[in-house]
């Protein structure tokens, strides 16, 4: 089930086409090429085994959606008859259900990969999956990025702050609210947000995306409706996510601080916050731009929720609401979609830093 | 004896660990004592009962916190759905500790293919994203225990348990320490019990925070979407029922108030006692995460 193959082999082999001194030789008078090479394939089987937990996560679970799927034809009265063998076979293959757990697997996986294709959504059958999570993933990419983003500058630069006035009481306040909230769920925060700003005050909308008065498109009424309907949610996330980041941001700053070239800076009579921005925060925002990628699994995560007491159009309700409706192929795209850009952002950012950061030598 | 005046020691070097303790302490000792506190509440009758008292009462000197849609004490029922997550943390915290280290044990010591294989796997496992499962999970298997939703948390809790505890036994087990051990031809299960766990003690207990943490959450997350165990009430169904019954229009504030802030509470400490903890080990984070 797990990666067994080790994945430069794999690899290796394509790439030699071209060289005449042997694999070997090349790699080893490319070690950024090798480095890269040697990723790409570790890429390739985390991707392929994350995968493959997920299908057979969800395939061996129980629960019948070929008869929820039936049922429910039938009570829009789509037809009255008692569904035939031969119906029940046509979805089976519809829904890639015909075949033992090998076949399905194979032709899933096949499909996946060859053609993006994750097979019908049960709940809006025929739809295919993949045409349902398309339409709501514009709404968590646009309100999970902007506000991911946004805490992770705020932390940064509140940390890098807290940090560098180390001992001031403003830098303890900061830290220790860090320390206690930095763990605490997204959830919450839009709780007493949705308290405050929409039940008590009625000042913000407490559902949905956008004025379902106003037509979707670029207008600038649409614009400022979707943003003042975000503006909540948002906020919740950027809250806690800022707390998380000034807690780290703290910790890489301040081993620095008594580096040389940082009293050598000082030495020089450059201003503190010159010496802040060019010398002390350059060494941070790096390590700071991984540890970005890999949290993105993880507001995933914590996203569901808050997009569940918004009622908010994403990829987290669509999950929801397809688990509730046992609609797999939509659960699965779902899970998919969140593995993919995690390993493929990490797998960027591996990639990238090297090129930005000339201490950073992943390859021997 | 000695393991237990250097975990004392410990304790009082560090602020942070100390008032994590003390915090975590406290909200224990409330949830052991919550029969008692049913008790004096309803005196005779129990207070989480359907229909023991009025509906929606605000907050006073009978019912310090009100009463909800059916009539229970809100102050009594957040008590003991405080006991019920600290259960739920306790449960998924030994188990993923326990499988998490082992993990680690296996993978760190004896190296090479095991490694690469439970290496792999586990960062594998990291990146998949655990709440849809753990949603999935919950909805497929219907009347779920506190035990079994304990169980389907930590299969997902032990990766990171299991990834910090692998490190450190790397870095141990090249120690000139272990090396004699070896030499004096100790087998590895008793270098591994007597030479390594004692020091990775604080890691375990890292991992054992951080697991008990998710898991709390990952049983409010569950509640609140509705798909909890049956039979019991923890603080997420509490905020979960004052979302549903419209508590929040009807200004029943402490329905989802006090079982925020005591969860906020409880994240606080264990994640206290974390950083405490990671300071203790490593001392060049000391006084970086504090004052």
């Amino acid at each position: 089930m797990t990666a067994e193959a080790p994945p430069v082999v794999a690899v290796d082999k394509s790439q030699d086409s071209a060289s005449r001194t042997g694999v070997r030789a090349w790699l080893s008078r490319h070690p950024l090429a090798a480095y890269a090479i040697r990723r790409l394939g570790l890429y390739v089987v985390e991707l392929w085994g994350a995968l493959t937990i997920a299908f057979f996560f969800f395939r061996l679970m129980p629960g019948d959606p070929i008869q929820t799927l039936i049922q429910s034809l039938q009570q829009n009265y789509i037809y009255n008859a008692q569904a035939s063998a031969e119906i029940i076979a046509r979805y089976k293959h519809e829904f890639g259900l015909d075949g033992n757990l090998l076949t399905q697997y194979l032709v899933y996986m096949q499909k996946l990969v060859l053609h993006g294709d994750l097979g019908p959504s049960l709940i809006n059958y025929p739809t295919p999956a993949q045409t349902v999570i398309l339409r709501s993933l514009p709404w968590t990419i646009g309100l999970l990025g902007i506000s991911a983003v946004l805490a992770w500058i705020l932390g940064m630069v509140i940390g890098a702050i807290a940090g560098w006035r180390r001992g001031k009481l403003g830098s303890a306040i900061a830290t220790n609210l860090s320390i206690a909230l930095s763990h605490v769920p997204y959830f919450f925060v839009a709780l007493i947000l949705v308290y405050i700003f929409a039940y008590s005050m009625g000042v913000l909308p407490a559902r949905s995306a956008y004025d379902s008065n106003i037509n979707p498109g670029i207008t600038p009424e649409f614009i400022g409706s979707v943003l003042k309907y975000g503006l909540l949610p948002g906020l919740s996330i950027v809250i806690i996510g800022t707390f998380s980041w000034i807690l780290s941001t703290r910790m890489l700053m301040i081993p620095i601080l008594g580096e040389d070239y940082l009293v050598y800076a000082e030495a020089k009579g450059l201003k503190g916050r010159r010496i802040l921005t060019r010398y002390a925060l350059r060494n941070c925002y790096l390590p700071q731009i991984t540890a970005f990628g890999i949290s993105l699994g993880f507001i995933f995560n914590g996203n569901v929720l808050v997009e569940q007491l918004f009622n908010y159009p994403g990829l987290g309700t669509t999950l929801v609401t397809a688990i509730q409706q046992l609609d797999f192929n939509t659960i699965l795209g779902v899970t998919d979609i969140a593995i993919f850009s995690v390993l493929t952002a990490v797998l960027l950012l591996d990639l990238l830093l090297p090129l930005l950061d000339p201490r950073v030598k992943y390859w021997k | 004896m000695r393991l237990l005046t250097a975990v004392l020691r410990t304790i009082r070097n560090s602020r942070r660990l100390a008032t994590g303790l003390v915090i975590l302490g406290l909200l224990v000792l409330l949830a052991l004592f919550s029969p008692l506190i049913a008790k004096a509440i309803g005196g005779s009758q129990d207070p989480i009962e359907l229909a023991a008292y009025d509906k929606w009462l605000v907050p006073g000197p009978d019912h310090l916190l009100g009463t909800d849609q059916f009539g229970r004490d809100v102050f009594a029922m957040v008590v003991k759905a405080l006991a019920v997550s600290l259960q739920i943390g306790a449960i998924a915290g030994v188990i993923s500790t326990v499988v998490g280290v082992i993990v680690a044990f296996v993978a760190g010591y004896k190296g090479g293919w095991i490694d690469g294989i439970l290496s792999t796997f586990t960062g594998i496992l990291l990146v998949i994203p655990t709440f849809p499962l753990l949603i999935a999970l919950s909805a497929y298997a219907k009347n779920v225990s506190l035990f079994q939703v304990g169980v389907m948390i930590s299969i997902f809790s032990w990766p990171f348990a299991a990834k910090t505890i692998r490190s450190q036994v790397l870095s141990l087990r090249t120690r000139p320490y272990v090396d004699l051990a070896r030499v004096s031809k100790a087998r590895d299960i008793e270098i591994i019990v007597t030479e390594l766990l004692p020091n990775l003690l604080p890691f375990i207990g890292v991992g054992f925070a951080s697991s008990a943490l998710g898991a709390i959450f990952g049983l409010v997350g569950l509640e609140i979407i509705g798909l909890g165990p049956g039979g019991v009430i923890d603080l997420g169904q509490i905020i979960f029922n004052a979302i549903g019954t419209g508590a929040l229009t009807l200004g029943a504030w402490p329905m989802f108030v006090v079982p925020i802030a005591l969860l906020t509470l409880l994240f606080a400490a264990l994640n206290m006692v974390n950083i405490g903890l990671e300071e203790v080990y490593n001392p060049r984070l000391r006084g970086v995460a504090g004052e």
